[in-house]
């Protein structure tokens, strides 16, 4: 489990773990790990973003850090922060025993907190661990600059320390909703591939591998009927997540054949909003099952 | 893959790539230096044997964005024609039926723009000529003085002339001083907070043997809200949709509002109307705008904002539409729609020109279904209603 050594080795190696890659997705994770670029995933939520740096991360073999982004997310969150409780504490120490304290004494790595990014740049290891940084749309646009230097440079300036450098390049992966545009900066650091919902038959061998316990004739009727509910006018078209959780739903209950009262059932794993609901009943009422 | 791929043996790579990124730039994908670098690595790193492979290699590299998608598809079925029928069979390779669809969709666009008319070619539906001839009289010359603004500023925007409208929308652009704003949950240090900002007040000690005599603290900043604007530009609306364009315009070059236009469709104006010139905004808003006067689909144009990925953008944001309320769809789905919006945004504030008019009441099916959902409804239809309505806007307690 070590180097991936061309496109087609990364879908087989992301086949064994139940991740079925599509020729950009593996072209993609390839490239980003030979040049050593950020990969920067968008896509409608639920084609796979996420999981895929998670596969990523067990096919090599290497941890996964993972930054959830937020509003507010500053540098203290992602990068490093001090901590100030024992800083406090050194001082009334030295107060207390009649020493002098020195700058170099009071910012040692001793007081820094390790946040994702600065853990990543400082991982020591045979091999780069995973750095996922997750939504990053949610961030404000501030956190963008934050990451610029650490993108581009794999390394981390604290000012009263100085700049932590990676011994080697972590494999990083941003995921993005598109809920707002990024900016140019970030883009231009980056790979980019933007995931496409997969056809019916790779969406088949994704539910048969996800959901073993299903059988085929259920899995390709889910996947159809799924398929026609994206074409539908809907708020949120359901992803390979909401289909993976609507086959398990459904084997759950033991439905073999998948009819409308099914569909009425287990409507809740499909749709998520009440206007969607009525759109999802309307199509299964419409849809011929059997 | 050891053996240099049969697609591209003994080629420059450098210059394949620049090349390649020479013709995308010039149909509008931005490809940047890095980028080339970084596609001329992957040639190296795993020589592409079929296009397909080629197709990949450059799309993960030189494209950045989704929207430039189909322009790269255009480019590069353009470039690797022949090779790319081979290809067609394979779901995720570059679709020669769809690249065709791109080329078809960009010349017809191309064409349109030569032969284009202009946004304003139908009459005017209101007439002015018996006030027109005074009122130039008494304006003088058409300077962009703050007296030309003063006099222009209580006239009716269906009564303005094309240039008078100009001077209104370059005084709009830089009309956006303050903005509605929410706290953020970013922290910044400032005399007037009330937490005690730890890493300041240590890092201010150092000045005074580590012993902490003064205390920083953090308060809480304001980041703008965001802002949605949606224009009617119905056949109903026509007198004042060059008004209402360089309201959009101003709006959408402040970075900070996504502009909407809608007449039986919705379509997004925000990237089209950022450019610097206003005669060129203008012109490629106009393009885009293909169902301009013509009928309203006011609630079908609102869920399609809400179903679009702009509908996330409004949360906490302000949702500003402009439209006389004359729909033609059922007045049930609007009170649906909006009641899902007002969960979404902070504030909903309809501009209707139209209520300016003495004796004016909101009867029309849709305005009334709309109006429970509003918390202002204003008229908007000079430029100092304007304004007054952007003081609403910014101050609540002020509401008309």
């Amino acid at each position: 489990m070590s180097r991936l050594t061309s496109a087609v080795d990364v879908r087989e190696r992301f086949d064994t773990q139940d991740y079925l890659a599509d020729e950009g997705t593996s072209t993609a994770v390839f490239l980003a790990l030979q040049i050593g670029l950020p990969l920067l995933l968008e896509g409608e939520p639920g084609v796979g973003k996420t999981t895929a740096a998670k596969v990523l991360a067990r096919v090599l073999d290497v941890p996964l850090i993972r930054l959830q982004c937020y509003e507010g997310l500053s540098a203290g969150e992602a990068l490093y922060d001090w901590n100030y409780q024992r800083q406090l504490l050194a001082i009334r120490l030295a107060e207390a025993t009649h020493e002098r304290l020195s700058e170099a004494e009071l910012f040692t790595e001793e007081f820094l907190i390790e946040r994702p990014i600065l853990a990543c740049v400082r991982h020591r290891g045979p091999r780069p661990p995973v750095l996922l940084i997750d939504e990053i749309d949610r961030a404000d646009d501030e956190f963008e600059a934050l990451l610029l230097e650490f993108l581009g440079e794999a390394s981390v300036t604290v000012p009263e320390l100085g700049t932590f450098n990676a011994e080697r390049k972590p494999v990083v992966v941003l995921t993005s909703n598109r809920s707002r545009d990024l900016h140019d900066a970030l883009r231009r650091r980056c790979l980019y591939h933007w995931l496409e919902f997969p056809d019916a038959a790779r969406a088949v061998a994704i539910l048969r591998r996800t959901v073993p316990q299903a059988n085929l004739a259920l899995v390709e009727s889910a996947t159809r009927f799924v398929g026609h509910v994206r074409t539908l006018d809907v708020d949120k078209p359901p992803g390979i997540a909401e289909a993976i959780n609507w086959v398990a739903a459904l084997s759950v209950l033991g439905v073999t054949e998948l009819g409308r009262s099914d569909v009425l059932d287990t409507l809740g794993v499909l749709a998520k909003t009440p206007d969607d609901r009525d759109a999802v009943l309307a199509a299964a009422d419409a849809y011929g099952f059997g | 893959m050891e053996a240099p791929g049969p697609l591209l043996r003994s080629v420059d790579r450098a210059a394949f790539a620049v090349g390649l990124g020479e013709r995308l730039r010039r149909a509008g994908v931005p490809v940047t230096f890095t980028a080339l670098g970084a596609f001329t690595e992957a040639l190296g790193l795993s020589p592409p044997t079929d296009v397909t492979a080629l197709y990949w290699a450059a799309r993960v590299t030189l494209v950045d964005d989704v929207a430039h998608l189909p322009a790269f598809d255009a480019v590069f079925g353009a470039v690797f024609r022949d090779a790319a029928r081979a290809a067609a069979g394979q779901a995720s390779g570059p679709r020669q039926d769809h690249v065709d669809d791109v080329l078809a969709s960009l010349s017809s666009a191309s064409a349109e723009t030569s032969t284009g008319l202009p946004w304003h070619t139908l009459p005017h539906v209101v007439g002015t000529d018996d006030r027109s001839p005074a009122d130039d009289v008494t304006r003088g010359l058409p300077e962009l003085l703050p007296s030309a603004l003063e006099s222009l500023a209580d006239t009716p925007f269906d009564e303005l002339d094309a240039e008078q409208l100009a001077q209104i929308g370059a005084w709009l652009e830089r009309a956006w001083l303050r903005w509605p704003t929410r706290p953020s949950r970013r922290r910044r240090v400032h005399p007037s907070g009330r937490v005690v900002a730890l890493r300041e007040t240590i890092a201010a000690s150092r000045r005074t043997g580590w012993e902490a005599l003064e205390l920083s603290r953090t308060r809480g900043v304001l980041r703008p809200r965001p802002l949605t604007l949606l224009v009617d530009v119905s056949q109903s609306m026509q007198p004042y949709a060059g008004a209402y364009l360089h309201l959009m315009r101003a709006l959408a070059r402040t970075g900070r509002a996504e502009t909407f236009a809608f007449s039986t469709s919705l379509t997004r104006l925000t990237p089209a109307l950022r450019h610097r010139s206003a005669t060129v905004a203008m012109q490629r808003a106009t393009e885009q705008v293909v169902d301009r006067y013509g009928g309203t689909h006011l609630a079908s144009s609102l869920a399609g904002l809400l179903a679009s990925r702009h509908g996330n953008a409004l949360r906490g944001g302000v949702l500003v539409v402009a439209s006389d309320g004359w729909d033609s769809d059922d007045p049930a789905i609007l009170v649906r729609t909006l009641a899902r919006i007002r969960l979404r945004v902070h504030r909903v504030v309809w501009l209707n020109p139209r209520a300016a008019a003495p004796g004016f009441e909101p009867l029309v099916g849709s305005m009334a279904a709309a109006l429970p959902f509003c918390d202002a409804f204003l008229p908007a239809h000079t430029a100092r209603a304007m304004r007054e309505a952007w003081e609403v806007l910014l101050d609540p307690s002020s509401r008309a």
